[in-house]
């Protein structure tokens, strides 16, 4: 059993924290997924919290037939879907008021939605996170490189490394602070602008 | 943080962790705002390399949801119900074949038992022995084979017929359904 099978399990057995890991571990994709449909960034949050709502009041009939990221992934498609349709009813969201404005632009956690600074700030991300990567030792950077870009689990790289799984979830880890190290820099410069 | 606790979040972004370790997981993330912000950016560089997202910030939606779902009861599934539905899962394919072997059930016994309702088109055992060609001619040689004055609407169902037999006669099923006939006069 992997942990979103495990984390499923907890939240079918009446533990509602373990729902915040799935949130946590899938919102990005989730909001990335959405804003494909929705392509207002506040409507878009508001539909993904619909959207992982949803999910968990049906979680109780969710069997495990498939990975539970598949599952979510759907309901986040209908959620949209069924928005827009519902939205085509409604005046535009973007006819706001002056007040309306001001919280929307003030709202942080759309600071980085598309505009030509955000995409320069995810264009450095990317590069940031991919030079953080080349600047590895070879054994590590392998490691987060058959992660990351092939997928492989931990047991299939220590086969492919020919190192206990041990050694595997470790060098993961120290590319990953390694790659955090970057990030930081990333961000704080973004804060100080 | 402690890099062990670090490398429990590394773990986590690539769902790694057995059941205890998942314990301290969450017992370190709801006591631990760092432990939450680092969780973030491992998760958030991980998407990026991955092209599940474009963002430079992680949003963080998980306060916001769980406030939402703070009047929600918690699940009570246990393991026993789980199995239970497991169990009762059939393929799609399944129902798919099942309903239409159903609906082809109805419309045959509703073509038998309208036929048989038929005074003087009943089979006789002399019909029953006729080949298949005796059979339809003498059905259709009946007065009261249809009760339908317009042409047109006589066509149709034959058509009906026509298309019914061609499926129940495919499925392999209800062939005493061609007992009706739709030869025209």
């Amino acid at each position: 059993m992997n942990a979103d099978q495990e984390l499923v399990r907890r939240v079918q057995a009446g533990d509602k924290k373990a729902f915040d890991l799935l949130i946590m571990k899938y919102q990005q994709r989730i909001i990335h997924v959405i804003t494909g449909f929705v392509h207002d960034p506040v409507e878009a949050m508001d539909v993904a919290q619909e959207a992982f709502i949803k999910a968990y009041r049906a979680l109780p009939g969710f069997r495990g037939d498939s990975a539970f990221y598949t599952w979510l992934y759907r309901i986040a498609i209908n959620t949209s879907k069924n928005y827009l349709t519902a939205a085509s009813r409604r005046p535009p969201v973007t006819d706001v008021d002056a007040m309306d404005a001001t919280i929307y632009y003030d709202a942080p956690e759309l600071k980085e939605f598309e505009t030509p600074e955000n995409s320069l700030m995810s264009d450095e991300l990317q590069q940031a996170i991919h030079d953080a990567i080349q600047d590895l030792p070879e054994d590590t950077a392998t490691a987060i490189k058959l992660r990351e870009f092939d997928g492989l689990s931990y047991e299939e790289i220590a086969q492919a490394m020919d190192c206990p799984i041990g050694t595997v979830r470790s060098r993961i880890f120290r590319a990953r602070e390694a790659i955090d190290k970057q990030v930081r820099a990333v961000m704080g410069g973004e804060e100080q602008q | 943080m402690t890099a062990k606790q670090h490398e429990l979040l590394s773990a986590f972004v690539d769902g790694e962790l057995n059941s205890q370790e998942l314990d301290e997981l969450l017992a370190l993330m709801s006591t631990n705002d760092n432990a939450r912000a680092d969780y973030q950016r491992y998760q958030l560089s991980s998407d990026v390399l991955r092209g599940y997202t474009n963002r430079s910030q992680p949003v963080d939606l998980t306060a916001r949801i769980s406030a939402a779902l703070a009047d929600e009861p918690v699940h009570q599934l246990n393991g026993h119900e789980t199995k239970k539905a497991s169990v009762l899962k059939l393929p799609d394919w399944f129902w798919k074949q099942t309903a239409g072997l159903a609906a082809a059930a109805s419309i045959g016994a509703l073509a038998v038992v309208g036929v048989l309702n038929q005074p003087q088109t009943a089979v006789t055992p002399e019909l029953a022995q006729a080949d298949a060609v005796q059979t339809q001619t003498a059905v259709a040689a009946s007065p009261n084979r249809w009760t339908v004055g317009e042409q047109e609407v006589e066509d149709r169902l034959n058509n009906y017929l026509v298309d019914h037999n061609e499926y129940a006669g495919a499925s392999g099923l209800f062939s005493y359904a061609r007992v009706v006939s739709y030869g025209e006069e």
